[in-house]
């Protein structure tokens, strides 16, 4: 078993934030305090959505003044953070008995805290608010409570070169993996020497979890079952996503050691893939690293489908925090987060997809590409996590992945000690 | 025989040299990312030298955080660990070479094991001692009711003050010394602070360099604990104010580089002004 920083934190912090709520429960504390009195007081926001200077500045000097002018008797404090640091940050947060009044946590954090009582439920009001997919507020639900609203998506489609799919004759994108294999090895290019100069698809420059779990949904998988009590990954639909993976690289199509690191040009930009898995936000990357390929027409983009299809949509939401001591002011920037003024600047910010879908017609969403597919297909859009334990499961996925994909154990193998290892952590609960 | 031996000399040169280079090189493209625009950065193939020099680069990620603040911050805390850790880790590490007092052993096994504990496993009690720390932050003398001594100087500086390995090293180099010398200064009526202070630290300059240069730039360094302890951003420190150009959807590699480059410069000046005893003391503590 491999330990990482964020494991042995989350093991740690598990036990002592059962310990935390442990207390507040039984001394009776306002786990579930409801958010009347007045909208008034110094609130903190803990955000792993504006970290970089472009958010900074978005957050400070246009969102908060704004909120702070029809709220003039709430001050917020806010606390920056990115995501591979925000588990640590809630950890330590909770352990402490010190969670945030009002937290943007990731797509599948909700049951996991929810089922902690360190949110507090959202009145479902606020769910009707706007014009919102029904797969969009899926991840803000738990125990049929709402918990979080959405502020921005972040899909994984596919991204393909035009000019290479018209090079080689290939009129529209695969309809299911036996095309896609196929097209893939069309795609492929090889020197003399029969190494790979170019992979027909790259699926390995996106996080391998969520790859993976893209290609479940593809499969009309599922990760958990509805109570995220039992375990659905491991049937033999989720054994195909990961074997599919293993089929291109054995395919010499496709090649483990070509995924781009971020920030870097991606393998589509370079030339070096002819399809490539990709967040929505690659549309930014290729504006300002390469935007003649965004001029000239030479790349696209579809949904990856096989028995159905599917996006895996990940994101970010915001909550309030169930002790919090100013539970109006927490909720009253809540809902000002979640509306579409504050939701359509951050999209912008991060060439993320905005939560809704009233913002399907603004400026944003019509000159950037794939946040349209997306938008245009958020009914097939689908989201990891759906367990308490989910916050245990997700540090393992690559890890356990990654032996099948180097060749140390079968797809099958692999899915089963992930299998086993999330039912441990279930049990746990 | 002597043309063997200058063929051995030039062998070992070319293969010092090849070390050096590979040494060299991250730095050297950080310092040529650092001038360049985003699309010499995302040029196939890469290009080492860029193809406009963008030194304005550094104007614009100084302008994006107050990194004025932030390495002011770095440098506090870096130069108060160094202080603290140099200071009471050689006393410390004096105390189990030359002092005999009863469980002593037991207290140096206790120093070895410190050593094999992951710094993981520690932040979270140590993030716990610091919120409910009796008395700080609005705290009573249980600890409960406040913040303890979260966002504030004390939770960046007194955690990681004194570190087992520095104790550890520091006794390593008095083990060495000769007892002659201290029971000379016994004689001559020196107390036995006097001794440490006075006869035997002065000799033992090479650990106190390699240790103050471990601290600081360990120290310097740390990203994860000041992010963790802090809210405020006038207590974020650099490697914290990097993180700024690295977001989960962008990452402005010429501004990273460029804050990287300036955040590195005191490390390397420090280096090279204590190089000569930072070798020599890891030389010494690898032979005991």
């Amino acid at each position: 078993m491999e330990y990482t920083r964020r494991s042995v934190l989350t093991a740690l912090g598990l036990g002592a934030v059962a310990a935390a709520t442990g207390c507040s429960a039984s001394s009776g504390g306002n786990s579930q305090a409801a958010a009347d009195g007045p909208v008034e007081g110094e609130i903190t926001l803990l955000t792993p959505l504006f970290e970089g200077s472009s958010g900074k500045q978005l957050l400070e000097g246009k969102l908060l003044p704004a909120f702070q002018q029809k709220n003039p008797k709430v001050t917020v404090k806010v606390d920056y953070t990115n995501y591979s640091a925000l588990n640590e940050k809630l950890t330590t947060s909770l352990a402490g008995g010190l969670m945030p009044d009002v937290v943007m946590l990731g797509v599948g954090w909700i049951p996991p805290f929810a089922h902690k009582k360190v949110l507090a439920p959202l009145p479902d009001d606020l769910a009707k608010r706007y014009e919102y997919e029904d797969r969009v507020l899926e991840p803000s639900r738990f125990d049929g409570k709402l918990y979080a609203l959405p502020m921005v998506l972040d899909t994984r489609i596919v991204t393909y070169r035009k000019d290479m799919f018209a090079e080689a004759g290939i009129k529209a994108p695969p309809k299911d993996w036996a095309e896609l294999r196929a097209m893939s090895k069309e795609l492929a290019r090889a020197d003399s020497s029969g190494k790979l100069t170019r992979v027909g698809f790259d699926p390995f420059s996106i996080d391998l979890r969520q790859c993976w779990e893209t290609f479940l949904f593809a499969n009309d998988g599922n990760l958990f079952d509805e109570s995220g009590q039992q375990v659905k990954f491991d049937d033999d639909r989720g054994v195909e996503a990961l074997q599919l993976l293993l089929d291109v690289i054995k395919d010499k199509s496709a090649d483990y050691s070509f995924k781009s690191s971020a920030g870097q040009p991606s393998t589509l930009q370079q030339g070096r893939a002819a399809m490539m898995m990709a967040n929505n936000s690659l549309w930014v990357q290729l504006q300002q690293q390469t935007p003649e390929l965004l001029k000239d027409d030479k790349v696209g983009a579809f949904i990856l489908a096989n028995k159905v299809p599917a996006m895996l949509q990940g994101g970010t939401m915001v909550s309030r925090s169930a002790s919090t001591k100013h539970p109006a002011a927490a909720q009253a920037l809540v809902e000002f987060m979640g509306t579409p003024e504050s939701i359509l600047p951050t999209a912008q910010q991060r060439g993320s997809v905005p939560g809704v879908q009233n913002l399907r017609t603004s400026e944003y969403v019509k000159e950037n590409g794939f946040v349209k597919l997306a938008l245009d297909n958020m009914s097939k859009a689908r989201s990891e996590g759906g367990t308490a334990a989910w916050m245990e499961i997700r540090e393992k996925v690559k890890t356990t992945l990654e032996t099948a994909v180097v060749g140390q154990k079968s797809a099958k193998e692999a899915i089963d000690d992930l299998a086993n290892l999330s039912k441990e952590a279930i049990s746990r609960l | 025989m002597a043309r063997r031996a200058r063929a051995g000399r030039a062998a070992l040169y070319l293969a010092l040299i090849a070390i050096s280079l590979v040494m060299i090189v991250p730095f050297v493209w950080m310092l040529l990312t650092s001038v360049k625009t985003p699309g010499d950065i995302a040029a196939v193939p890469p290009r080492l030298l860029p193809t406009h020099w963008a030194f304005g680069n550094y104007v614009d990620a100084l302008r994006a955080a107050p990194f004025a603040t932030y390495a002011r911050n770095s440098f506090v805390i870096a130069a108060s660990h160094t202080l603290l850790n140099v200071v009471i880790a050689s006393m410390a590490g004096y105390a189990l070479a030359r002092l005999r007092f009863r469980g002593s052993s037991l207290i140096f096994l206790g120093f070895v094991g410190a050593l094999m504990i992951p710094t993981y496993t520690k932040i979270l009690p140590e993030f716990l001692i610091v919120r409910f720390m009796p008395l700080f932050g609005g705290n009573d003398i249980l600890g409960q009711g406040g913040t303890g001594w979260l966002d504030t100087w004390w939770a960046l500086i007194i955690p990681g003050a004194v570190s087992p390995f520095s104790v550890f090293l520091f006794r390593q180099f008095y083990l060495d010394l000769p007892v002659e010398l201290e029971e000379a200064a016994r004689l001559d009526g020196l107390g036995e602070f006097g001794i440490y202070a006075r006869i035997m630290t002065p000799l033992v300059k090479p650990a106190f360099i390699t240790v103050a240069l471990l601290t600081f730039e360990g120290s310097w360094n740390n990203f994860l604990w000041p992010l963790l302890v802090t809210k405020s951003d006038s207590l974020r420190v650099i490697q914290v104010g990097l993180s700024v150009f690295r977001t989960e959807n962008d990452t402005q590699w010429a501004f990273l580089m460029a804050g990287t480059t300036l955040a590195t410069v005191p490390m390397v000046v420090l280096f090279l002004i204590g190089q000569r005893y930072f070798v020599q003391g890891f030389a010494n503590a690898g032979i005991k």
